[in-house]
């Protein structure tokens, strides 16, 4: 568990018989360009966006479907497990490369397959591989008067497959839903390189929906190798709102009367004092530095609705002791609004050489007291935690911001991250709403299901992927009912 | 997080009649109001009838999120959420006393899914109780979760294949400030085109027909706009419905308005509502299947035709057999 360890102790064990033979498989389908090997690439892939690490046996880049196949069924072949993933901005753990029993699983990188194979128009649906970037879909289907909703902070780089595998939120989930209400097919590619097109494109009567199940998978179900998206017309108004408050409370108080009122926003984004400081400090959004807490709200649709909308959050905003509110005048006012909430990542980045990024979710109506909680935890821990809060669905990603070489911090970030969760499920609320199980949350989903829930998803799993090879140690315990016997891989440091 | 003991109580008759059957290896059919049921041909199936499984059992407007036992008339829960301003947009088959829990087992579309979205969009959480007799939970109260995989959308849709829809948490928004039905002379398509998210576009005999749910003045200035007259809502068929690509429907209703067909085809969703004799109705079902579609009949006194599901996937069967080995739940749409 000491970082100093995590540079991986596994680096110069040779390859098991079983491995040497999947090795030269893979090299005789994807050539020393798509497959990778070496102690740099390994270090490269040893983790996504959260700070779970482990050592994977080897990277492998297919281009094509067929090299994918022909890939999985080499993994099957030498009974080797694979961890698929993308762009790695996951953020629990899902695209570490964690193995079984001490096995290294092979990372299978979809990145190379980035192709948005059609833009149909007339019917607004997107045909997409699963490496392309979501912002890349944004920006052609803008060009058409189109828009794709799901709109993850990571969505500059994370890819429309791992926006699938993990059911991706955004800041406009409040009115359009997570990601698996715009995904309308999916094409899962399961361990035996069978493509299996789920749900198709039928309203109704297309038997169980398996696409519901695979939104979310976290490669844990086969490789989504493709995606029907569903896309919606631009709104031809757009209304932005920028509100300063005095005290938590109130922004969490305003939260409740928008949640309430006759139109929903469609995004309600809070950020406190330590975030708006951090974020002026790095961005320039013009957040009103002296407040405790700032609201973000959008009104998207006809004009008539926008205008209403925005009129009623600007009056429960100043009902609630708002002290500043500020309309958008144009679309420069509001992306530079929108600016300070974007750079949330980069102005960590520049703070502190590490955070820890909680993803709870409570009912909208207990948001004051979680805001309050995760207040407490904080100066308990005597941590820094930035409030950054999807506030109209009740999810809060807390960022706890810390250095690793300070010794002791991470015991303190584990107190305070336990503390964040256990505090939300008191509230009613969940583990995680939009940045999925992976490896860092699995063993908390006994507190939420019990053991025949989870032996209810796990038969399921077990139905969709027999092989036991996809994702094997995420989401689930490897056998459900024994989660003590979970394992933290030799070389990786939770 | 659930409450074991209410919940064994509540699910205790169910649980039994499953492991009754199971004991038995007989086939159970699940009856909510009947809407579908009641209209299909008899089985030899023991009937589970979910009509003591009512009322509400934690509504939350603040959260904008209730929980209902399955056999709620869709009805009674409209016109609870509306004394609150709320609604949960899934659509009633249109005058056969639908339940919550017959509604998300069959996933049936409405003409609002255009805009709306489907019924599985709707569903936070559930409990099922399965064919294997499990009393298990899918999904939470919070308006979003992704801890674990999502049953509540597998089980949406599966027609009882998997077991008891028992108690149901959905996701509510306010009821629209203004919506309105209005009619045009204007293809579908072209009036679908033109409209900024427009809740429902019908295409039927009689013309198409749009419902609009917006702020007042943008209902009236979106009408404006595209040349539409006031009307009352079309009048739905209820024999069988189609279900096509919806970048196909128009192919379907065209030719079943060329046919004399009776039709409502939901525009931009891809269902088509039909009426016919099983002549008419057979012709509907081949021309569905060329366009790559199914249909299913609804009405067992309108055709001698067997109810066609789609073929399913093979994991489809394999997730079945999981929670169903000995096969105890009828598919009310197989051929008999």
């Amino acid at each position: 568990m000491d970082p100093a360890t995590a540079t991986g102790t596994r680096r110069n064990v040779p390859p098991t018989a079983a491995e040497s033979a999947l090795l030269s498989d893979l090299h005789g389908v994807l050539g020393d360009d798509g497959l990778k090997t070496s102690v740099l690439s390994r270090a490269t892939y040893r983790r996504d966006a959260s700070f779970l690490n482990a050592d994977p046996l080897a990277i492998a880049l297919p281009r094509t479907r067929e090299e994918l196949a022909a890939v999985l069924r080499a993994c099957r072949d030498h009974g080797v497990p694979y961890t698929p993933r993308a762009a790695g901005t996951g953020l629990a753990g899902g695209a570490t490369p964690t193995g079984v029993a001490g096995v290294r699983p092979l990372v299978i990188s979809v990145a190379r397959m980035d192709r948005l194979l059609e833009l149909d128009v007339a019917n607004r649906r997107a045909h997409v591989e699963p490496g392309l970037v979501n912002a890349r879909l944004g920006r052609a289907a803008a060009a058409e008067g189109l828009r794709f909703a799901p709109d993850p902070a990571s969505q500059i780089a994370a890819t429309l497959g791992g926006n699938v595998a993990t059911n991706a939120g955004g800041i406009h989930v409040l009115t359009y839903g997570v990601m698996s209400q715009h995904v309308l097919a999916v094409e899962l590619m399961d361990t035996d390189g069978e493509v299996h097109l789920l749900d198709g494109r039928l309203p109704e009567q297309a038997g169980l929906d398996l696409r519901g199940v695979s939104v979310g998978g976290e490669g844990t179900l086969g490789i989504v190798i493709g995606a029907w998206l569903r896309l919606l017309p631009a709104p031809p108004a757009v209304g932005t709102l920028l509100a300063g408050f005095d005290t938590l409370e109130a922004a969490a108080a305003t939260v409740g009367a928008l949640v309430t009122s006759d139109r929903l926003p469609d995004a309600v984004e809070l950020m406190d004092a330590r975030a708006i400081a951090l974020v002026e400090d790095y961005a320039q959004a013009g957040y009103p530095t002296d407040a405790a807490a700032v609201l973000l709200l959008e009104y998207e649709g006809l004009s008539a609705g926008v205008s209403a909308g925005v009129d009623t959050a600007e009056r429960l905003a100043t009902e609630h002791g708002a002290t500043e509110v500020v309309r958008a005048a144009d679309a420069d006012q509001r992306a530079r609004i929108w600016k300070g909430r974007k750079a949330v990542a980069g102005a960590i980045a520049k703070t502190a050489p590490d955070f820890f990024l909680q993803d709870v979710v409570v009912p909208r109506s207990r948001l004051g007291e979680m805001l309050d909680a995760v207040v407490a935890i904080s100066e308990r821990e005597d941590l820094v935690i930035l409030t950054v809060v999807h506030a109209g669905d009740g999810n809060l990603p807390p960022f706890v911001l810390f250095d690793r070489r300070e010794e002791g911090v991470l015991d303190r970030v584990f107190a305070a991250g336990h503390d964040i969760v256990t505090t939300a499920l008191a509230l009613d609320g969940t583990l995680t709403g939009e940045h999925g199980v992976g490896i860092e949350k699995r063993d908390f989903l006994s507190q939420i299901y019990t053991a025949d829930d989870l032996a209810v998803q796990q038969a399921v799993r077990r139905a969709i992927e027999p092989s036991g090879l996809a994702n094997p140690d995420k989401v689930l315990p490897t056998t459900v009912g024994c989660l003590e016997a979970s394992m933290v891989p030799e070389g990786a440091w939770v | 997080m659930s409450d074991a003991t209410t919940m064994t109580t509540d699910l205790a008759p169910i649980v039994e009649t499953i492991e009754a059957a199971r004991a038995a290896r007989g086939r159970l059919v699940i009856r909510g109001g009947g809407s579908v049921v009641d209209r299909l041909p008899l089985t030899d199936a023991e009937v589970l009838s979910t009509a003591e499984l009512t009322g509400v059992v934690d509504h939350r407007p603040e959260d904008l999120v209730i929980t209902v036992r399955a056999g709620t008339p869709v009805e009674e829960l409209s016109a609870l959420l509306a004394t609150h301003g709320q609604e949960c947009p899934i659509e009633p088959l249109a005058g056969h006393g639908s339940t919550v829990g017959g509604r998300l087992a069959t996933a049936l579309a409405g003409p609002r899914q255009l805009q709306a979205g489907r019924v599985r969009d709707w569903v936070l959480r559930v409990r099922l109780v399965t064919a294997d007799a499990r009393v298990v939970t899918a999904g939470g109260v919070t308006v979003k979760d992704v801890t674990g995989y999502d049953l509540c959308r597998l089980a949406t849709g599966s027609w009882g294949t998997l077991g008891v829809i028992a108690e149901v948490t959905l996701k509510l928004r306010p009821i629209p400030t203004a919506s309105a039905w209005f009619t045009s002379e204007r293809p579908a398509s072209l009036v679908l085109a033109d409209l900024y998210r427009p809740a429902a576009v019908v295409s039927t005999g009689e013309g198409t027909f749009v419902r609009l749910e917006e702020h007042p003045d943008d209902v009236v200035a979106q009408a404006a706009a595209v040349g539409l007259r006031s009307a009352d809502p079309p009048t739905l068929p209820t024999t069988a419905r189609a279900a096509v690509d919806p970048g196909r429907l128009a192919e379907l209703t065209s030719w079943a308005q060329a046919a004399g067909i009776p039709h409502a085809g939901f525009a931009g969703v891809g269902v088509c509502l039909l009426d016919g004799d099983p002549d008419a109705l057979a012709a509907a079902g081949a021309r569905a299947a060329e366009l790559g579609g199914s249909l299913l009949v609804l009405d067992a006194g309108a055709t001698t035709l067997p109810m066609r599901p789609p073929p399913v996937d093979p994991m489809t069967e394999r997730v079945r057999a999981a929670l169903d080995p000995q096969q105890i739940m009828f598919d009310v749409r197989q051929p008999r």
